[in-house]
């Protein structure tokens, strides 16, 4: 039931130690050869391990969105530096990665089961073995029995949770997440945080996942890696070591949950007013 | 009892307390027949008109099927146009000047002309109404196409969704309900261009019917034929609002 060559491909990859994704000194530059050139991201490096969910956090316009676009080759301008994902340059469509928005961006025509099979449909997967995926996931975001209704009949939670199933469908090995709870009211957005969870512990997927909520990212990654503001730079690499599973709900009492929130705070903080 | 059906009455009410109304004071003179018809002499001239002379169907026929296929051939140009606009951007640049000005000439003017070009019969009253609907249906479609929304734009791209599966999974639907709203006014103006025409100078049609009373100075048959009108006018919009509902539950 799995895309075996998408699982070969990373199964490969951590079999022989090589990063999942991979940025050495990246640097881009917008409007270059216009009268104000900016740089936008500043000799940026990190990489990640097969499996690994990583969060990308820091200041509105540093650059977390660009580094993301970057990875899904979606972007026409060049980057200085090299970027890998699973061994390839990026290149738009790569079928190793999925990609998710705070928008849900579902199609209002099509049914929650027709939109979370939007994205296997692009991808040439036969009707049946699309639709019976699709329907697998949504019951796996606790949408099955909404798979014949149309986004309007949904809730902001629910569409979310649908864009979810979207994106899991895919069955890529790697996803890209930008800030896809980030239009969500608190509440909703602890639940979807734990889906989300549930769906990477049962997938084992490689995230990169934008977000300018410390707390969420403290609660859902393996490592977070904070920007400063323009030009963005890695101020810190800071591995969260809380035991998995993690329930994001639990972890809101937790003391070392708030000891790495200080902690990221204070690096956050430096990079805003620009200390070095 | 509920609030449609007391609704329902009360319109009810309403139009038959008009109709009377005009009857009786058309009897009392204090209404003139010669200018206002009288409402049983319009009922007489319906009857006859379809049940014992039966003269009306033909001109009916006539009216719809030219509305008919202007509406057909002009909505179906005007979708490919406006397709064909959307995939290359520049033609649909170079064109504009040149359709801005088309629509925004009255279109009825162009009806001495057309009779001449097409004669008599169906054919002026279509191309009549053709210039119509193509216009209405034009612009709707490139507006459907151009608020396709971005952001499913960008994740079919991110996803690998080829050209032209993102036109006719993502861009092409999108358009629909906008096109449709469009059709709709195109049926409308479709069936006005046909009058018009016909109202000219026509050897069959409605709007023939209707000029040649008018000259006749036959009101019951003018009113008559105003109320046939409206009443075509409006069960094109019922249709096209049923049909609407069917195909685009998900709005």
């Amino acid at each position: 039931m799995n895309d075996m060559t998408a699982m070969n491909a990373a199964d490969s990859a951590r079999a022989i130690g090589a990063p999942a994704i991979e940025l050495r000194d990246l640097t881009m530059r917008f409007g270059v050869g216009t009268a104000s050139p900016v740089l936008a991201v500043d000799r940026v490096s990190f990489s990640l391990a097969p499996g690994e969910f990583v969060s990308l956090i820091g200041p509105s316009g540093c650059g977390k969105t660009t580094i993301l676009n970057l990875l899904t080759g979606l972007l026409a301008e060049e980057p200085e530096g090299d970027v890998r994902v699973l061994g390839k340059h990026p290149s738009a469509g790569n079928p190793d990665i999925a990609y998710m928005l705070a928008r849900d961006s579902l199609l209002p025509w099509r049914s929650a089961l027709g939109n979370a099979a939007f994205g296997m449909e692009v991808r040439g997967a036969p009707k049946k073995e699309r639709e019976a995926r699709a329907l697998e996931l949504l019951k796996e975001v606790g949408l099955g029995d909404f798979a014949d209704k149309y986004p309007k009949a949904l809730s902001h939670g629910m569409r979310q949770r649908c864009a979810l199933a979207r994106t899991f469908a895919l069955d890529s090995p790697v996803l890209l997440m930008d800030e896809p709870f980030g239009a969500l009211d608190a509440q909703t957005k602890l639940t979807l945080e734990d889906v989300l969870m549930r769906l990477w512990s049962a997938h084992r997927k490689t995230v990169v996942f934008v977000t300018h909520d410390l707390a969420e990212a403290i609660a859902l990654s393996d490592r977070v890696i904070v920007m400063s503001a323009r030009p963005g730079r890695m101020i810190a690499d800071v591995p969260i070591d809380l035991p998995r599973p993690r329930s994001v709900r639990k972890l809101q009492s937790d003391h070392r949950f708030h000891e790495y929130y200080a902690h990221l705070w204070g690096l956050l903080e430096q990079g805003t007013t620009g200390d070095e | 009892m509920n609030k449609t059906f007391r609704l329902g009455l009360g319109h009810v009410a309403f139009i038959v307390a008009f109709i009377a109304v005009w009857e009786l004071a058309s009897r009392a003179g204090m209404l003139d027949p010669t200018f206002f018809g009288r409402p049983s002499g319009i009922v007489a001239y319906l009857w006859n008109g379809f049940f014992v002379e039966r003269n009306l169907w033909n001109d009916l026929f006539y009216t719809i099927l030219a509305a008919t296929i202007a509406f057909w051939a002009g909505s179906i140009a005007a979708v490919l146009v406006g397709l064909v606009f959307a995939m290359l951007p520049r033609v649909h640049k170079a064109c504009e000047p040149y359709l801005t000005l088309l629509n925004a000439m009255p279109r009825i003017a162009l009806a001495p002309l057309f009779l001449l070009w097409f004669g008599l019969g169906v054919g002026s009253k279509i191309a009549v109404a053709i210039s119509l609907v193509f216009f209405i249906v034009l612009s709707s479609t490139v507006a459907g196409i151009r608020g396709v929304n971005s952001d499913h734009l960008v994740l079919s791209r991110a996803l690998g969704a080829k050209p032209r599966d993102i036109f006719f999974k993502v861009t092409l639907p999108s358009a629909v309900p906008v096109i449709f709203s469009g059709l709709r006014l195109g049926l409308v103006y479709s069936l006005l261009g046909v009058v018009a025409a016909e109202l000219l100078a026509a050897e069959h049609g409605l709007g023939q019917v209707l000029a040649y009373l008018q000259s006749t100075f036959d009101m019951n048959g003018v009113m008559a034929l105003l109320f046939l009108l409206a009443f075509l006018g409006l069960s094109i919009t019922v249709a096209m609002n049923w049909i609407e509902r069917r195909l685009l539950v998900w709005q």
